[in-house]
């Protein structure tokens, strides 16, 4: 049974269709990416799977439950996490605290019990504060845990998103053009990062524009064009696919080389 | 291991701060400063409670002298004019102006934007024509006299230096309570809202929920304090609960600065004391204090608006800011 069920989703804003009755099943353990050209609505689909958005039509089951139309906090409490195509951190806050803040839904303590700093809340928070730990050593971060995350070089961002999501503790992740404005290096640092991810037993589904990351990490990929799903299937045979070449080439020319 | 030391430091110093607050009636022999140094203590638990909800849920309300009436006249209506104990009546004043609180936030949160600020606007000059117009229950213009002081059981705080104690113990206990909160879980669930909704809720934050919280959590705090007004000053009328109070109450809150109980508290002793002024600095020219008092308003309206253009997040930001530099330096210089 696949983790993820995404059966006929429609989204219409105004007159425009995001996306065009697609369908497509995620299944635990993979590294599964969506890709398509701008404005294919990548995004928008995202949105619709961590409860941000609801379809105007067609189900999201996730571990065989009916999840579309839940509102985002309950999502992520029920195992769903993912990072924005523009970063959503807090940047006042400290890298360390950002990523604290993501324990959020597997933390308990509520307004009695931090106030009277009962005990069980104080040892909630230890092991909070160590698992942020853990999770900035995971991603590379552990030298920039004081910096506040609006002084951390661009680069590091999205890594920063990564190990905020992870926190949450989630079996699916949904990444958002993670490599955005990585260089190469960066880039490669990022895909360790996600296999040290998948290794530790989540499911990822990756929206990117890097062919070449997208190529090496993916176990399948779901090609998006104006909404609708043009092809399917393993890296291999989606570079060979001729409406992908077909979509693409519309779109970024030359960009592919 | 710097980081340690220093919430050891700071602990420490709260403690030192408290015990010299609790110990100030040995030395204060002056009933009058005695009294405004009360005034103080109810201030800061009002704007303790502020502090979460501005400086960490981000809300600004114009309302909480509102609330704080509500607490007065409850607490003064029931010990003297229904008879209920002491205890029972606060606990009621508490309970009604967070009930209050939670009804005022919970439909203007599911609102966007800054519906709340308007509606605790509106809640606090609606407010304040029942305190007027109400007359069987608040006395009208003419408030409500013959509140009897706080009493526990058989003892009865009827002296200025107990009521002291009485209001700056429940002061230091409600911001002990407050760190806590603002320090654990609940506040860091805020202070993500603030820096950013959508980011929040990828944390699994409810934002109404986390906000209504705040704003009820404030709301009795507020009540707390105008219960323990009543009962210290044995007299409520509407005039202190007016919007130019609700005003002077976020000019400390912003002021004091964002994600800090310190700044807000340090403030709201700054401002209360300036208040009065001119019992405190017998030398003051008359003229001088008639300007104070008709300006009083404008002064702290310009406070916060100066503050939130030039300096968002106020004294607790700027000494952030200098903490950072400063440890910045050092850092360097170890790494050399
Ligand atoms: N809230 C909205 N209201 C109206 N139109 C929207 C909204 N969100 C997205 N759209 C439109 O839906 C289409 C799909 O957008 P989406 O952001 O999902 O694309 P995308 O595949 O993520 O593109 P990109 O690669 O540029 O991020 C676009 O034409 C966009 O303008
Ligand atoms: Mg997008």
């Amino acid at each position: 049974m696949s983790l993820l069920a995404i059966r006929d989703v429609t989204r219409v804003f105004g007159g425009l269709v995001a996306l065009d009755g697609v369908s497509f099943d995620v299944h635990e353990g993979e590294i599964f990416s969506v890709i398509g050209p701008n404005g294919a609505g990548k995004s928008t689909l995202f949105n619709i799977v961590s409860g941000f958005d609801q379809p105007t039509s067609g189900s999201v089951s996730f571990a065989g439950r009916e999840v579309a139309g839940e509102r985002p906090h309950r999502l992520v409490r029920s195992g769903i996490a993912r990072t924005f195509q523009n970063t959503q951190l807090f940047e006042e806050l400290t890298v360390f605290d950002n990523v604290l803040a993501g324990t959020f839904p597997v933390t308990r303590a509520g307004v009695v019990a931090a106030a009277l700093r009962l005990p069980r809340a104080r040892r909630e928070d230890r092991l909070a504060r160590e698992e942020a730990h853990r999770l900035l050593r995971m991603v590379g971060l552990d030298g920039e845990a004081d910096t506040l995350a609006e002084d951390l070089p661009h680069g590091l961002r999205r890594l920063l998103e990564v190990a905020r999501a992870l926190a949450t503790s989630p079996r699916l992740m949904l990444l958002d053009e993670p490599a955005a404005g990585l260089d190469s290096a960066e880039t490669r640092e990022l895909a360790s990062v996600l296999y040290r991810v998948r290794d530790a037993g989540a499911t990822m589904v990756v929206v990117e524009h890097d062919m070449g990351l997208v190529m090496e990490i993916s176990d399948s990929i779901v090609v998006l064009d104006r909404g609708c799903k043009i092809a399917e299937g393993p890296p291999m045979l989606i570079q060979k696919d001729p409406a992908v070449i077909e979509a693409y080439l519309g779109e970024e020319a030359g960009d592919d080389a | 291991m710097s980081d340690r030391t220093r919430r050891f430091a700071q602990s420490g110093g709260a403690v030192l701060a408290a015990a010299a607050v609790l110990a100030l009636p040995l030395v204060v022999t002056d009933r009058y400063l005695l009294k405004v140094l009360t005034f103080v203590g109810l201030n800061v638990i009002i704007v303790a409670g502020m502090a979460v909800l501005f400086g960490y849920a981000g809300q600004v309300s114009l309302g909480h002298a509102a609330f704080t009436g509500i607490g007065a006249y409850t607490c003064g209506f029931l010990t003297a004019r229904a008879g209920w104990p002491w205890m029972t009546a606060v606990a009621a004043a508490v309970a009604l102006s967070a009930l209050g609180g939670l009804a005022l936030a919970l439909p203007s949160l599911r609102l966007r934007g800054h519906y709340l600020a308007m509606a605790t606007l509106g809640f606090s000059v609606i407010a304040n024509i029942v305190f007027v117009e109400a007359k069987s229950l608040t006395g009208g213009n003419d408030g409500l006299s013959g509140i009897p002081f706080a009493s526990v059981g058989p003892v009865r705080l009827d002296t200025p230096w107990s009521n002291y104690l009485l209001v700056w113990g429940a002061a230091v206990v409600v911001v002990a309570l407050v760190s806590g909160i603002v320090r654990g879980r609940p506040g860091r669930a805020m202070a993500a809202l603030q820096g950013s909704e959508m980011g929040a809720m990828a944390c699994g934050v409810d934002p109404v929920r986390v906000k209504v919280t705040a704003f009820t959590l404030s709301a009795g705090l507020a009540g707390l304090s105008g219960a323990l007004f009543a009962s210290a000053v044995g007299f409520v009328s509407p005039t202190s609960f007016a919007l130019e109070t609700s005003i002077i109450l976020l000019a400390m809150v912003v002021l004091g600065g964002t994600r800090s109980v310190a700044g807000p508290v340090l403030a709201a002793v700054a401002l209360t004391l300036l208040t009065y002024i001119d019992g405190l600095i017998p030398g003051l020219s008359k003229t001088t204090v008639a300007a104070l008092q008709d300006w009083k308003g404008d002064i702290y309206g310009v406070v916060i608006v100066g503050v939130m253009l030039f300096v968002p997040a106020g004294m607790a930001g700027l000494a952030r800011a200098w903490r950072r530099k400063s440890r910045s330096v050092t850092g360097a210089g170890e790494a050399a």
